[in-house]
Order: C-alpha cells, then sequence, then structure tokens
C-alpha cells in the first residue's frame, strides 16, 4: 500500500509532463528524425550492406569531431530555419527561402566585391545588404498573395527558379566577381569577410551569435507583441483576424519581407565567412541549381515546431548530421545519403498530429513496463494492481487533451 | 399494434469525447405516420438521425426494421432499407447540376458510362407525380433555396426510399413554403411512407405530426400522441421547466439617426449580379430593427458591406454622421460599431488562442492594453476576469481556457461580453442566437435589450420569425437582395411577414421616404 | 533580304516552333492532368515534380537495360512508359496513404517527396553509374512519320520531327475529358473535391475516391516524367536538374485551365510555346538580333506563369474541398 500511494504521486508527474503540448511537440519531432534515419539505414544498407553499420555510427556521430564546422553550417540554416518558421506562424508556407537565400548571397557579395568600406564596417554593409536582397525576394510572393491573390506557394517556386537564373547570370556577366575558368565567383576581400571565431581549420565566426540573437529577438517579436499577436492570430484564423481589422494584406506583406530578410541574412552569413587559408574565401559556382538550405530551412523549422528557440536548436542538430554525413563518404555512402534523410524526416513531420499520438503512446507504455518491472523487485503482486489504477484516470485526461485538439 | 413499427430504434447510447450526445434513446416509427423529433439545440435530435442513417455507429442499442435487428454501418446500408435523409445542411454539390446531384450515388450506367437519360425519365416521373418543380439542368448555386430542399426530397423518392427524415427542414423556408412542405408530408404519408420530422417548432409539430417524441440533453423525456397534448405540454417537456416565450421589454424610445444606409449595393460573390440591390435604412438610437427574411437574400452581404468586410459597388454608408462607405474595419469600430458575427467559429473566435487573447481581440492595440508595440498582459488579465465576471462566461480554466475546449454558448457570451463592453454607438448582430438552447438564448435576448435601453442602436439580422417578432421595435423585410417591406411587430402577423418574406408582396411607399 | 526569304524564313520558325513546341506541351499537358484529378478529388498534390522525376528515372532505367537488346525504340518507348506510370503509381501512394488516411498536411507531404527523389537518383546514380544520372542511347525521335508526314503543310506540322509521345499524349487527353465528364467513378470523383460530406451521405467512399485521383495523378504523373525525359532530355535523367520544375508549371498550368481538361490542354500549349522559344531564339530574325542573354529566355516559361496567375487568380475557383483532409465525423 505504502507503495501503491508512492507510485500514484509518480505518475500524475508523469502525465503532466507528457501531457504537456510542447513536450508531445519535442517526442514526435524525435519520433520524426528516428524514422529519418531508419529510413537513411535502410537506404545505406540496400545500398552496401557491409558498410550499412559503420556509414550511419559515421553518420551519428562525425559531427561531434568537427564541432566548429557543426556550428558554422548551422547559421545559415537556422536563418531559413526562422524564414520558414516565422512565416509558417502566420499560416504562409515559405518554401522560397532558396531564392530569398541566393539574392541574399548576391547582394552580400556583390557589396563585398564592390562597395569599398573600412575593415571592420564593410562586413556589417555587406551583411545589411544581403538581408535586403533576401526582404525583396520574400516582398514579391506577399505581394502577389495579398494583392493578387495567388498562393504564395506557387509564387515562391517560381521566384526561386527567377532568382536562381538572374543571380547565375548576374554573376556570370559581372567583371570581377566571376572567375570563367574556375566557373566559381573569385575570392571576397579580407574586409568583407565576418570576424573569425578564431578557431583553426574553421569558418566559424560571429555570425552564429548574431543568428542566436536574432531568433530570440523573433521570439520576443512572436509572443510579446502586438504584431505577433495579429501574426498568430491571422495564422490561426485569417477570418477572424480580418473581422478583428486587423490589416491582413500589411501583414501578410510585412511577415513575407521579413521572412525573405531572414534567409536573405542566411545567405550573406555561408558566402562571408572567413577562409581558414588566408586570402581566399567561400566561393559560389553558377550551375543553375536551386539553393538546397532553402529547404533544409523546411526541415529546421518543422523540427523547430516553426519556434524561434526549437529552430536554434534543430538547425544545430540538422548540421550535426550532414557533417556527419560527409564522414560516410569514406565508407562509400554519397553525401546525399543526409539529403534523404532530410527529407524523410520532413516527410514524416507533416503528420505531426499523428506522431504525437504514436509519441505518447510508445512514451506511456515504456514508462509503464519501466515501473512495472521496477515496482516487480519490491511487490509482486502490486503489479497487476497499479496498471488498473492508471487506466481508471485515463478518461479524464484523455478528454482534456481531445478538446485541446480539436 | 407493435408489427406495425417500421423502425424501431432501442436504447440507442452514443458518446462523443467530453459528451454523452444519445443516453438510452428509443424512438419506434409507425408506418404511414409522421414522428416528430422535439428537442432543443444540442438535445441530441441530429445524432440519433445520423446513427439511423448510418453516419455514426451507436455505442450500445439496437436498430430493427420490421421487427427485425439491422446494422446500419453506413449510408448504403441506410439506402438499401429505404430509408432517406434530407440533411439540415443541404448535401449538394453546388458545381453540379440539378440532375447530377440527385443521381449522385446511384447513377444508371452502361459500362460505367452514365446514362443521363434514364435517370432524368426517372425524375421526371417522382417530380410530376408529388408536384416537387425542379429544373435539372441548373446548377445548384443558381437554385433557390426553395428549390434546393426539393431536389433533396427528389434524391430520397430517386432511390425508392420509404422512410424519410426531415431535418430541420422549415428553417430555411418562407411560411407560404412551410405549408406546402407540409401538404407533400402528408401526401406522402397517404402513399405510405413513414416521415420523421425534426423540430424545435411546436406549432409545426402540431399543426402536422401524429406522434412526437422529445429529447433533453440527450436523455429520451417521451413519446406523446400530438392528438392528447398541448403546445405548453411539449415545451415544458422539451426544455424542462416553464418558458416564456416572449421577451419581457418597454417600448422603444428611438433617439437620433446612427446608421444611415442609403442606395447600397453590395456584389455577389458567386453570381455577376449584385446581392445587395439598393437598399436604403435607418437605425436610431434606443431601438431594435430585425432585417428579416430567407437565408440568401443577400442579408449576409449586406452586413459584410456594414461591417466593412466586403466593399460594397453602391451606395453609401454613415455612421454617426461619418461617411464610412470605404472606411477600414477599425475605422469602423473605432468610429463605434460593435459587430456579432454569423459565424462565430469562423469570423468571431480565434478557437486556438486563449479567452483572455479573445476577449481583447477588439480592443489590443488600444493603449489600455499595449505600450509601445508590447502587450500589457496585467491589463488583459484584469480585464478578462471582469468580463468573465460580469458576463458569467464558464469555461475550464478562466481567463486562460483554450476558447476551441469551450461550449458553444459560452463561446458566444464571449463573444456578446466583447463587444458590449466596447465603446460603441451601433450593435450589429446576425444569427445571435443560433444554435444555442433556450437559456443562452434568454440571456442573448436580455443583453441586445439593455444595450438598447442603454441608448444604443442595435440592428440585427435573423431567420428566425419568432424571435425577429420578440425582439425588435421595427422590422426590414429582404428579399431577393432590396428592402421589400418595413413592418411594426405589434400590428404585423406572421402570415404577412412571410408574404414579403417569399416576394410575393412588397410596399414601396417606406421606401421612398429615404430617397 | 528580299520578301520572299522573309516570308520563307518565317514559315520555316513558324514550323520549327510548333515541331519542338508539342514534345514540350505534352509533358506538361499530362502532369496538369494529373494534378486536375487529384484537386478535384480533394487532395493538393504538389509532389508533381517528384513524381514526375520518380517516373522518368524508372523508365530510363528500364531504357537503360534494354537499349542493347535490339527492340524497336518505339516500343522500348512505350514500355518505358508504362514502367514511369507504375512507379508514379507506387510513389503517389506515399502522398495518397499521407494525405488521406493520415490527414496529413499534403503542401508539406508533397515538399518533403519533391526532395527526397533528387537526392536518392544523386546518391544510386553516383553509386553505381559514377554520374549524376541516368544517360541512355535510344533515338526514340521520328523525323518523319510514314504516309501521313507526306500530307501538305499539316504533315510537316504535326508529323515531322517528332515523338510517339505526342500522339499518345493527345489521346490520353481524349481518354481523361471521357472519363472525367461521361463516366460513374468521374462524377463521383468530382463530387468528392467539392463537397465531400454530400458524396459521403449517398454512400460514395471519399477515401477510395481520393486514393484514386491522387493514384491517377501519380500515373500521369509518372508519364509524364519518363515523356519529359524523352522528348526534352534525349531519354536522359539527372538529379541536378530533373524537371526543371515541370511538376510546378503543370500546376500553374493547371490553374490557368481553371481544372478542366481541355483548358487545361490550351493552357498547356501557351506555357510550351514559352519554353521553346529559348531554343528558338536563334532562328527568329529580330530576336536573334536582340542579343537577350540566355538566361532571360530560361526565366521566361516562370514569369509567364506568374503573369497568368496575377491575372486569373483572383477570379480562379478552386475545388472547394482541396487540401481539407475528410473526416468523416466532422459534418
Amino acid at each position: 500500500m505504502h507503495n501503491e500511494s508512492l507510485s500514484k504521486k509518480n505518475v500524475f508527474h508523469l502525465k503532466k509532463i507528457t501531457g504537456s503540448k510542447a513536450f508531445s511537440t519535442f517526442t514526435a519531432a524525435l519520433l520524426a528524425i528516428l524514422l529519418g534515419l531508419v529510413f537513411g539505414f535502410i537506404v545505406m544498407l540496400i545500398a552496401s550492406p557491409p558498410n550499412a553499420v559503420p556509414g550511419i555510427f559515421a553518420v551519428l556521430t562525425g559531427g561531434f569531431r568537427r564541432i566548429a564546422d557543426v556550428i558554422y553550417y548551422a547559421t545559415p540554416i537556422m536563418m531559413t530555419g526562422l524564414a520558414v518558421g516565422f512565416a509558417f506562424k502566420m499560416g504562409l508556407f515559405n518554401i522560397g527561402a532558396s531564392g530569398q537565400y541566393t539574392m541574399g548571397m548576391f547582394f552580400a557579395m556583390y557589396a563585398g566585391f564592390f562597395f569599398n568600406l573600412p575593415r571592420g564596417l564593410h562586413w556589417i554593409v555587406c551583411v545589411a545588404m544581403g538581408m535586403l536582397g533576401g526582404l525583396l525576394w520574400g516582398l514579391i510572393p506577399g505581394v502577389f498573395k495579398a494583392l493578387l491573390n495567388v498562393n504564395e506557394v506557387i509564387t515562391s517556386i517560381m521566384f526561386n527558379y527567377i532568382g536562381m537564373f538572374l543571380v547565375d547570370m548576374w554573376i556570370q556577366t559581372t567583371p570581377g566577381m566571376y572567375v570563367a575558368d574556375k566557373a566559381r565567383t573569385a575570392y571576397l576581400p579580407a574586409s568583407a569577410q565576418m570576424p573569425s571565431l578564431g578557431i583553426p581549420n574553421s569558418g566559424v565566426n560571429i555570425s552564429i551569435f548574431i543568428a542566436i540573437a536574432i531568433a530570440i529577438l523573433l521570439f520576443i517579436v512572436l509572443s510579446k507583441t502586438t504584431f505577433g499577436y495579429e501574426l498568430k492570430a491571422t495564422g490561426y484564423n485569417r477570418h477572424a483576424s480580418t473581422y478583428a481589422g486587423m490589416n491582413g494584406k500589411r501583414n501578410i506583406i510585412l511577415t513575407m519581407a521579413i521572412a525573405g530578410a531572414l534567409a536573405g541574412l542566411g545567405g550573406a552569413f555561408a558566402f562571408l565567412a572567413p577562409s581558414s587559408i588566408p586570402g581566399s574565401s567561400v566561393t559560389y559556382e553558377p550551375i543553375n541549381v536551386i539553393a538546397p538550405n532553402g529547404f533544409n530551412g523546411i526541415a529546421v523549422a518543422l523540427l523547430g515546431n516553426s519556434s524561434p528557440i526549437g529552430i536554434i536548436f534543430s538547425s544545430v542538430f540538422i548540421s550535426h548530421i550532414q557533417r556527419g554525413g560527409t564522414q560516410a563518404r569514406l565508407f562509400g555512402y554519397e553525401y546525399e545519403i543526409i539529403d534523404v534523410v532530410i527529407s524523410v524526416i520532413i516527410y514524416f513531420s507533416a503528420f505531426v498530429m499523428l506522431m504525437q499520438e504514436v509519441a505518447k503512446k510508445a512514451l506511456r507504455q515504456l514508462l509503464d513496463s519501466l515501473k512495472r518491472s521496477f515496482g516487480k523487485k519490491g511487490a509482486e503482486k502490486a503489479s497487476d494492481a497499479q496498471p488498473a489504477a492508471e487506466i481508471m484516470a485515463e478518461p479524464e485526461l484523455s478528454e482534456v487533451e481531445k478538446e485541446g485538439q480539436k | 399494434m407493435e408489427d406495425n413499427y417500421i423502425i424501431e430504434m432501442l436504447n440507442i447510447t452514443k458518446v462523443f469525447p467530453g459528451i454523452v450526445a444519445n443516453d438510452n434513446v428509443t424512438l419506434r416509427l409507425k408506418k404511414g405516420e409522421i414522428h416528430a423529433l422535439l428537442g432543443e439545440n444540442g438535445a441530441g435530435k441530429s445524432t440519433l438521425m445520423s446513427i439511423l442513417f448510418g453516419l455514426y455507429q451507436a455505442d450500445s442499442g439496437e436498430i430493427r426494421k420490421n421487427g427485425k435487428v439491422v446494422k446500419i454501418n453506413n449510408p448504403n446500408d441506410a439506402n438499401a432499407l429505404g430509408i432517406g435523409m434530407v440533411h439540415q445542411h443541404f448535401k449538394l454539390v453546388e458545381i453540379f447540376t440539378v440532375l447530377e446531384n440527385i443521381m449522385l450515388g446511384d447513377e444508371p450506367t452502361k459500362l460505367g458510362f452514365l446514362q443521363r437519360k434514364q435517370a432524368r425519365e426517372r425524375i421526371m416521373k417522382f417530380s410530376q407525380q408529388y408536384g416537387l418543380e425542379v429544373n435539372l439542368d441548373a446548377l445548384i448555386e443558381d437554385i433557390s433555396v426553395g428549390m434546393q430542399q426539393r431536389v433533396e426530397i427528389l434524391k430520397m423518392l430517386y432511390r425508392d426510399n420509404e422512410i424519410l427524415i426531415f431535418d430541420e427542414p422549415t428553417a430555411v423556408l418562407t411560411p407560404q413554403e412551410i405549408d406546402d412542405l407540409m401538404e407533400i408530408m402528408r401526401e406522402f404519408a397517404r402513399s405510405g411512407k413513414s416521415i420523421i420530422f425534426i423540430t424545435h417548432k411546436l406549432n409545426e409539430i402540431m399543426a402536422v405530426a401524429d406522434r412526437c417524441t422529445v429529447l433533453r440533453k440527450g436523455k429520451c423525456v417521451g413519446t406523446v400522441n400530438i392528438k392528447d397534448t398541448t403546445k405548453e405540454e411539449l415545451s415544458r417537456m422539451m426544455v424542462g421547466r416553464d418558458v416564456s416565450f416572449s421577451v419581457n421589454k418597454a417600448d422603444a424610445n428611438p433617439g437620433e439617426v446612427v446608421l444611415s444606409v442609403r442606395n447600397l449595393s453590395v456584389p455577389s460573390s458567386i453570381h455577376k449580379t449584385n446581392a445587395v440591390r439598393n437598399v436604403s435604412f435607418d437605425v436610431r438610437a434606443g431601438e431594435i430593427v430585425c432585417i428579416a427574411g430567407i437565408d440568401g437574400n443577400g442579408q449576409t452581404e449586406l452586413v459584410y458591406a456594414l461591417t466593412g468586410l466586403e466593399r460594397p459597388s453602391g451606395g453609401t454608408i454613415t455612421l454617426c454622421g461619418r461617411d464610412i462607405t470605404r472606411a477600414s474595419i477599425r475605422n469602423r469600430s473605432k468610429t463605434g460599431m460593435s459587430h456579432i458575427p454569423e459565424d462565430r467559429q469562423k469570423h468571431g473566435l480565434i478557437l486556438d488562442y486563449t479567452l483572455e487573447e479573445n476577449l481583447v481581440l477588439q480592443r489590443y492595440w488600444q493603449p489600455e492594453f499595449q505600450n509601445k508595440g508590447f502587450i500589457r498582459f496585467d491589463a488583459m488579465r484584469s480585464y478578462a476576469t471582469r468580463l468573465i465576471d460580469q458576463y458569467d462566461i464558464r469555461s475550464g480554466q478562466g481567463p486562460v481556457t483554450i476558447v476551441r475546449s469551450m461550449s458553444g454558448g459560452n463561446q458566444q457570451k464571449a463573444i456578446v461580453a466583447r463587444e458590449l463592453d466596447k465603446d460603441h454607438k451601433l450593435l450589429v448582430a446576425v444569427q445571435p442566437t443560433r444554435g444555442l438552447d433556450v437559456g443562452a438564448i434568454e440571456y442573448i435576448h436580455r443583453q441586445l435589450v439593455s444595450d438598447r435601453d442603454a441608448g444604443k442602436a442595435v440592428l440585427i439580422v435573423s431567420f428566425e420569425l419568432d424571435e425577429v417578432m420578440d425582439i425588435s421595435d421595427r422590422i426590414l423585410v429582404m428579399y431577393e437582395g432590396e428592402i421589400v417591406g418595413e413592418l411594426d411587430p405589434k400590428t404585423t402577423t406572421v402570415q404577412e411577414l412571410g408574404l414579403y418574406m417569399s416576394g410575393a408582396k412588397r410596399s414601396t411607399v417606406k421606401e421612398m421616404s429615404y430617397a | 533580304m528580299n520578301s520572299n526569304d522573309l516570308l520563307k524564313e518565317f514559315i520555316d520558325v513558324f514550323y520549327f516552333i510548333v515541331q519542338n513546341m508539342l514534345p514540350v506541351a505534352i509533358p506538361l499537358l499530362l502532369v496538369a492532368l494529373g494534378g486536375m484529378f487529384s484537386e478535384r478529388s480533394g487532395v493538393i498534390n504538389i509532389a508533381l515534380e517528384g513524381i514526375m522525376l520518380f517516373g522518368a528515372f524508372f523508365g530510363c532505367l528500364f531504357v537503360y537495360y534494354v537499349q542493347n537488346t535490339g527492340l524497336n525504340p518505339q516500343v522500348i518507348l512505350l514500355l518505358g512508359m508504362v514502367i514511369g506510370a507504375i512507379s508514379g503509381f507506387i510513389y503517389s501512394l506515399l502522398l495518397s496513404v499521407a494525405a488521406v488516411n493520415l490527414k496529413a498536411d499534403q503542401t508539406i507531404t508533397g515538399t518533403a517527396l519533391n526532395l527526397i527523389i533528387p537526392a536518392g537518383i544523386l546518391l544510386f546514380s553516383r553509386m553505381y553509374f559514377n554520374s549524376d544520372g541516368v544517360t541512355t542511347r535510344v533515338r526514340f525521335y521520328i523525323s518523319k512519320i510514314p504516309v501521313l508526314g507526306d500530307i501538305p503543310v499539316i504533315g510537316r506540322l504535326f508529323f515531322q520531327n517528332t515523338y510517339i509521345t505526342v500522339y499518345i499524349g493527345l489521346l490520353l487527353l481524349v481518354i481523361c475529358t471521357i472519363f472525367f465528364y461521361k463516366t460513374r467513378l468521374g462524377l463521383r470523383l468530382r463530387a468528392c473535391g467539392e463537397h465531400p460530406h454530400a458524396a459521403d451521405s449517398v454512400g460514395i467512399n471519399v477515401y477510395r475516391m481520393r486514393h484514386l485521383g491522387v493514384g491517377l495523378s501519380g500515373i500521369l504523373g509518372g508519364i509524364g516524367g519518363f515523356f519529359y525525359a524523352v522528348g526534352i532530355m534525349d531519354g536522359n535523367v539527372n538529379g541536378h536538374t530533373g524537371v526543371a520544375g515541370f511538376g510546378f508549371l503543370a500546376l500553374a498550368v493547371m490553374i490557368f485551365g481553371q481544372w478542366k481538361p481541355i483548358r487545361i490542354f490550351f493552357a498547356a500549349l501557351f506555357f510550351a510555346f514559352f519554353r521553346t522559344l529559348a531554343p528558338s531564339r536563334s532562328l527568329i530574325p529580330f530576336v536573334r538580333d536582340m542579343n537577350i542573354n540566355a538566361a532571360y529566355f530560361k526565366m521566361l516559361p516562370y514569369a509567364a506563369t506568374m503573369v497568368v496567375l496575377a491575372f486569373t487568380s483572383k477570379k480562379s475557383r478552386a475545388p472547394k474541398a482541396e487540401g481539407i483532409p475528410f473526416d468523416k465525423g466532422q459534418r
């Protein structure tokens, strides 16, 4: 009896935790990741069976050996993730982060090559220019959506292509920016590169701190301001936000412009990074391919549940397995295995609700069975009675839950 | 006698998350009778019929046809047993023709190809037999609500159904159309079909039904013969107490004009014509003006134009002396307009927000609730607490309750509280009591009257004739986008109102006075 | 240059454009028809791009393995089409199961499906072919169809320098139109995209109809993808360029065509015209003289899409219930 009262208290706490919304979103994200990795492992098994185990091990742990790189590559996708997630909060699917990212990159690079500014100021102007480029490219789908009622998904996709073709053309036709025999952009002047954190053999720089600061700023905007209130209201119920006198058109344009600016910053951060080899810098190859970092942003945003704080962590995670993916090359797997894993994660994130249910159930069963085996040590008999007591308590909770999910 | 029952629903129980919709309900339908199913909104009538029609499955209990137990797992099973249903919200595909809608699901085919001619002949036969006139080649979106209902009835006949369920069929009809429908129902009964007639209108039951089963809060209160009962007894059975149907209110004391509408036209979202045509009227401080009419005659569009949800194509709207024809919604709100919208879940509330966040939905931008763009959460909380108290809004967790989890009545109370407490001169309320139970209806009517007594102008759009007659000081009737009559509820009758609503009668004299 | 030469050049350019336009229009047409079936049944299919690529990849893989058997190229094409259709159908199951049974977000699911395939193709092609995709060398091109190709004007317009895909595509258009409007399944499918609860109330299995709609989009998308590889990529497929946004353009074609088959056909021709301008630009005298950067021509279809959508979206009427998972309980 003494045992029972103790475990009841325990159950109550567990339910409080497993019942909370944030927790179930978290477990759902974990489940999506797990399924993505399992799928990746299966693909690896099919592709090359003997290497699959060390291969997946490399994917999972490779990043730990290159933490500075994980951070460096996390920064741009944190920004594209924020670009997707911020628009998501308003109910807009910004699949155009790629185009905005590319446009941001071009603007930043252009400023890097052709603006003659003192050290210390030059890179800041470049970053601002990148933001401007992305902003313009985000503004367009916003305007099309708000004023002409064109679905933002299609506009974004079309402007991914248009942006990519434009930037590639501009780069190839701008002398001083493009090295024709290498088919790549030239190295940026040192003054345009962002201050390094000084970690050897790594491009990690202060942009990670800027990115995290922006994420926190967005968190404050979303949860504490009237703009955030309007934005989320519009995302939940567009009709009601109109009814309440919110300027839906202005908010759509504003949100898309902000989202574009965020993705544009991602493009700037990625290409203004200092190189570990003096005199060089990150270069871009104009081969008419849409920037994958925009799509990685979708995965980041979904895993982070569109919350700016969640996105900080999910971007680091995605970057981690990406770095791991480069290690899997040692075992004969192409880097694209990670793209497969990431897209599978996106696929499973699409049924979050269902995943939450499954995750919750699985977790509870796990905890229950753990508890039962734990309890068996003390009293064999009580173990049967305990689950019954829990089932009794169940309906109360599930009612509340279901109401919350309607 | 027992052999006479064509359908028996015995001890039906159906539980939805959080609510027992049907609790041990029994309903027996005799062959050839018109059996009324009476109950308030939310009493479980629709659930019970959805079970009979195979849309839901009962958790316990059984259904018998002619004494034999049957399983009804889907509408196909119901159809095979001869059970058909006219749903309250018509189940018609708007972009299909009448013919396509009637044959859908039971199409005559040859090698998978549709045989439209065959279907057409079959439908014409029934159409002539019962005098149900329809245009088979018209699109549903182009025909009147009355004709849409005839399409639904023909759907049942086309399937040779002998048990016909009518779910609130009179809500969308004029009094004259209601008479016609009742005649058709009697005709069906005479030809041996059995009818279940779902309603909450007592007069209609007294006029047409043979027997009546009453539900209250999911439970079966009893079945009575109409011959042996009275309206008062039925209403007691339905509500569980005596109710006064009339609203107690003093005579109106109209002051100056608050809202003035002149020659207003509003385009239709579906058709090329205007949904509202050249409408003019005034609403004064201290009076309740009701716009009566059958749903779909331009009321929704009129309100959208008044409240700014849609742009008018012509005319002017003046509120408190200011021309607001092209003003933004926020501006109208600032000028003194409050709006209780028709669809509370679509327009009125953000269901995933908390109650307190919803209560400031019209005011969050005011200095009281924000400082340089940052929300003042403490002010929001104390304001919400006051409204919850004052308007008796019940919820699980008070201000932080997610509105989605609240009952319909309390959701509506939250909207009423928000709109009445806001500084306003004019209240526009559309169907303010739709889908609520008697207690909530009485409450909201009282609030509307006290708002009037506080000197506000109140404009109500309602499709419920009783509500219109009870609460208004003045009635404007809308028909096909025009105001066809202005009536005084004290001197007019429901029948006269009906004539205006159906377009049979119109007075142009009053209209002239606004020109 | 005298006026006679100018006229002759003009006519040549006209023939060239029409001959090149049709093999481009057909994949757009078929994929847009696929999108139409899916959306009219109630499921937004943004995964068309991925479905196309999946069909193209397996179609080309098949061609790769049989190209040395000496089979007639047109027979190989037909068999490849069947392979493309089957693989497109299988891939579309990932969307229909997620969207119809699991009530997932249709846009996100579709986006994921678009992303998996290019990565998968690159992965496998690099590991097994040491390239970015599959390269085949069967000549599907037909310079002239016997008899028909000799008919004056029409023969040169429609039966010379072409692919068999054009005729299969037009045949499929006729079949789809009849199926859509004249059969029981077509009627029921359309009801499910407009008012699924009405369909449900007359005993139609909405889930099954939506599976049918998505399945058809998979079949047509797979065929369209393979036809893209045949008619535009010379029988090749690679993971980098994929199908160059044709799946998305097909969505625009479908919207421009107002979700109706015949209008979609004309919309596809319209878009194909813009796509054909890029390879034709050096032939058209005044365009050639303007010396415009090739990138602008590459952008043209996408820009044209935006212009068209800007003008049509305000009045366009999408299927009412598209994108909303069907739930029997809610009414």
